[in-house]
């Protein structure tokens, strides 16, 4: 299981396993409901090209690498509504970056400001959206500080409102290193408790 | 106005549309994380938020 920011992977090149760059990344779509990545909606390359009415779901990935997520081929692609169902719609999605993080008990803890992905290791394996990076409030301490937030594997999340348990903040981590184990340690906690 | 000049207008009007039409589609391809609120969990167990 490999841990890496979302903004690693928006603007990563899309490459058929021809070596043809057919688009690149530009959002990642994930559910509220249990935190798995959807699929990425799609922009197109080069100076002069905007997003792209295709999108990539994440059983059509063939692998995520460092350098490019790769696909069999262009036929892979579905139009973005297939990736976004109702956030499309604007319901209630949206964009999660900037979104305030609260405590169960109602407490700020900071804004969002990026994405933390836990990438299977193997081809067709789970891809889910395990914590977010915040900038802390007055609340954690450290007003202004980076730091990596654990979720549990129910999120309750809207665009505006990001809604995580109160014990999360005893489990916070300052870098990637240690967060995947912050991660387990906390949903341990959490299924042990409840 | 000079015949020249015209010719350094028209040049600088196609720089300034094409500077503008790549910083607007620079924008629009600029991502996001979008969280999906009729999005389905895949087989995911315990915790609560």
């Amino acid at each position: 299981m490999r841990l890496m920011r979302a903004s690693e992977i928006v603007k990563r090149p899309v490459v058929t396993m021809r070596g043809e760059d057919v688009a690149q990344v530009k959002d990642i779509v994930y559910a509220a409901a249990g935190g798995a990545v959807a699929g990425f909606t799609l922009a197109g390359r080069g100076m002069f090209a905007g997003p792209l009415k295709l999108g990539l779901t994440w059983r059509a990935v063939a692998a995520l690498g460092a350098e490019a997520v790769m696909i069999t081929d262009e036929s892979v692609f579905e139009p973005t509504e297939a990736v976004l169902s109702d956030a499309a719609s604007g319901r209630a999605g949206g964009n999660v970056l900037g979104s305030q993080v609260l405590t169960d008990a109602g407490v700020d803890l900071g804004k969002v400001i990026d994405v933390i992905v836990a990438v299977g290791d193997t081809v067709g394996g789970q891809c889910d959206v395990v914590g977010y990076e915040i900038e802390a409030s007055a609340a954690l301490g450290t007003k202004g500080t980076k730091l990596l937030i654990p979720l549990p594997d129910t999120i309750a999340a809207s665009a505006s409102h990001l809604v995580v348990p109160a014990s999360a903040q005893g489990f916070v981590a300052h870098d990637l290193a240690g967060f995947g184990a912050a991660v387990l340690a906390f949903r341990a906690q959490l299924e042990g408790g409840g | 106005m000079q015949w020249w000049s015209w010719i350094v207008l028209a040049v600088a009007v196609v720089v300034l549309v094409v500077v503008a039409v790549v910083a607007v589609q620079s924008r629009r391809r600029r991502g996001g994380v979008i969280v999906d609120p009729a999005g389905r969990a895949r087989g995911r167990t315990g915790g609560s938020a």
